[in-house]
């Protein structure tokens, strides 16, 4: 049991490093990311090609770098130019981005499915609870932990995690302030497409590579951010870790049904909050 | 008018009837047959982009349900054929408006991000409830010989299905035409506009964007019927987001000015994919590159070009001297 909560947590550790970059973004730009799976699956595949030169470590470097350049590249060719339309444009927009993101992941790495090895310092299997525990898992739970702690930090200490958190209230207001958020945009939207990128690498071990992994994780990041709140990082930490149990439970207690839990939250919540858990609040 | 109108819906009406007799080639009219399933598909998406503001990533769900009802219900024989077909778009209706009466109160982008999970939701169901609806493999249609009092051959061969497919498409978009002029249809497109002052006209908001979502879940629907009839085969890859995506991508191209632009985007979509199939791997790119030169240069799509031609002329007409006299 104590193990199938781990299980739960390190799916939902995964499931909030990818969703925080889209509320991030939403909070800042009022916009939501249609092209975030492919940022993630991005990640996973630079990361799998430089694993192949660099080793696994050089290859997580290698896809959080590149992934943060493409994410400045998202900001300043299709964010802000767009900034003043409809939102929908955006959106529309960035799913014409993940449908080429998909073929130039066919054309170059093709479409069967890739395996990932997992470190070799990671690879070994603690005894926990009673039942061996792959370290791994363990590591990537980790990983969620530094993520999540991280961004609260820079959120509520730094002076660039006010700017974001009065960008994110009120734009307009705070650009009066005299807070260019623009350069808070770009850096915001590199950490989030880095932090994307960085989990495809992360997650690659366990769940291998495909060219249809970049929508099997948006739905389940979009559920994590519309439940949570649109824009809301504590609210996305709250149900990514949620989902994550209800994922394992539900195998263990409901497995037919189990696909359907999460569906079955998220319309749960909006009947009861339609604005989600975390309403308005950043 | 009216007489001049009423020509015009005939003269659509035996456009269909005129290629299955023109073209002998099977492959065309299965072709034909095939993209006005998709423009039926496309017009329930852009009838709710239209109506409401919405975009839809979740429309497959309701071209698949008809199918897979069809599938689970006509080996128990409860009623006629023809009244089971009609239960079934009803019921994917009735589904979509106790389902719109939650999400539709999410707006703009949310909503979008909602119906996509709604949309895998029922993917995840088609794959994973066996004993239902056959899982990955899927579920056989097990059809009368008899439809409507149609051979069921009638639906099953290209030709046939392509006179009963482009005759309920011309008679669904003549709906919608209608549906756009109505009460409902004016309420909503001024509650899309702006929510907070048809409220404080008096009009309730949540109803009628949920009546209108029903309604294109049903014109999809209807689309999707025609598909499963078709085939006879009904698979998790028709609920697939995937299959949502491209249902919105046409009706975009197309545009939502005209009531008309889905069906032209969806006929565009097949007949350029198809052709394009023979030369280059790389659709996926191609649409994607439509799609956003489309939403960010021409947001009005093909249905903008009739407007911006007639424009064209009239400032031609206007510059000419003689016939301005």
């Amino acid at each position: 049991m104590a193990i199938q909560l781990l299980n739960g947590l390190v799916y939902g550790a995964l499931l909030f490093t990818v969703a925080s970059g889209l509320a991030l973004m939403f909070g800042l730009r009022r916009i939501v990311n249609f092209a975030h799976g492919s940022l993630y699956m991005l990640g996973a595949y630079i990361g799998y090609s430089a694993s192949a030169v660099f080793g696994f470590w050089g290859g997580l470097i290698a896809a959080g770098a590149c992934l943060a350049l493409v994410g400045l590249l998202l900001d300043s060719v299709v964010f802000r130019p767009l900034q003043r339309r409809d939102p929908l444009t955006t959106l529309l927009v960035t799913f014409g981005l993940a449908l080429i993101a998909e073929d130039l992941v066919l054309t170059i790495w093709g479409k069967d499915t890739l395996s990932f090895a997992a470190p070799s310092e990671l690879a070994a299997n603690w005894s926990l609870f009673g039942a061996s525990f792959p370290v791994y898992r363990l590591a990537m739970i980790g990983f969620g932990a530094v993520a999540a702690l991280g961004l609260f930090l820079w959120l509520r200490l730094s002076r660039v995690g006010l700017f974001v958190r009065a960008a994110s209230q009120d734009p307009v207001i705070a650009a009066v302030q005299g807070i260019n958020t623009d350069r808070v945009s770009a850096l915001v939207v590199a950490i989030s497409a880095s932090l994307a990128g960085v989990s495809g690498v992360v997650a690659a071990p366990l769940l291998s590579l495909a060219p249809n992994m970049a929508g099997d994780i948006l739905v389940d990041s979009f559920i994590v951010v519309v439940v949570g709140g649109l824009g809301s990082i504590g609210g996305a930490f709250v149900t990514a870790i949620v989902l994550g149990q209800i994922n394992v439970l539900g195998v263990v207690f409901m497995p037919e049904l189990t696909s359907l839990l999460p569906f079955l939250l998220m319309i749960a919540v909006l009947v009861w909050k339609p604005a989600g858990l975390a309403g308005e609040r950043v | 008018m009216s007489v001049l109108r009423l020509s015009g819906w005939a003269g659509l009406a035996a456009i269909g009837p005129l290629v299955a007799w023109l073209t002998p080639s099977l492959l065309t009219q299965s072709l034909v047959a095939q993209a006005t399933f998709l423009a039926i598909f496309a017009l329930g998406v852009g009838l709710l982009l239209r109506q409401n503001g919405m975009v839809s990533f979740g429309h497959a769900a309701f071209f698949g349900l008809p199918g897979y009802m069809l599938g689970a219900l006509l080996p128990l024989k409860l009623m006629p054929v023809e009244l089971l077909i009609c239960t079934a778009v009803l019921l994917t209706a009735g589904a979509a408006f106790v389902i719109g009466l939650v999400i539709v109160r999410a707006h703009g982008i949310a909503f979008g991000m909602l119906t996509l999970a709604v949309g895998q939701a029922v993917y995840e169901a088609a794959t994973r409830m066996r004993g239902l609806t056959g899982g990955n493999d899927g579920l056989s249609l097990r059809l009368p010989p008899h439809l409507f009092g149609l051979s069921m051959k009638t639906f099953q061969q290209p030709g046939g299905m392509l006179i009963v497919s482009w005759l309920v498409m011309v008679t669904v978009l003549a709906l919608v035409s209608v549906l756009g002029a109505s009460r409902l249809g004016v309420l909503t497109e001024a509650i899309r506009d702006n929510e907070e002052r048809a409220r404080f006209l008096g009009y309730r908001t949540l109803l009628p964007r949920a009546t209108m979502f029903a309604i294109s879940a049903a014109v999809t629907a209807v689309g999707g019927v025609l598909f499963s009839l078709y085939n006879a085969f009904i698979s998790p890859d028709t609920v697939h987001w995937t299959a949502s995506g491209s249902a919105l991508i046409m009706a975009i191209l197309g545009g939502s000015g005209a009531f008309w632009g889905p069906v032209a985007g969806a006929f565009v979509y097949f007949f350029v994919k198809d052709l394009l199939s023979g030369y280059t791997a790389h659709w996926l790119s191609i649409i994607g590159m439509a799609l956003i030169v489309t939403t960010v240069a021409f947001p009005a799509g093909l249905a903008g070009v009739v407007p911006w031609m007639r424009k064209l002329i009239e400032s031609r007409q206007g510059e000419d001297p003689v016939a301005s006299a």
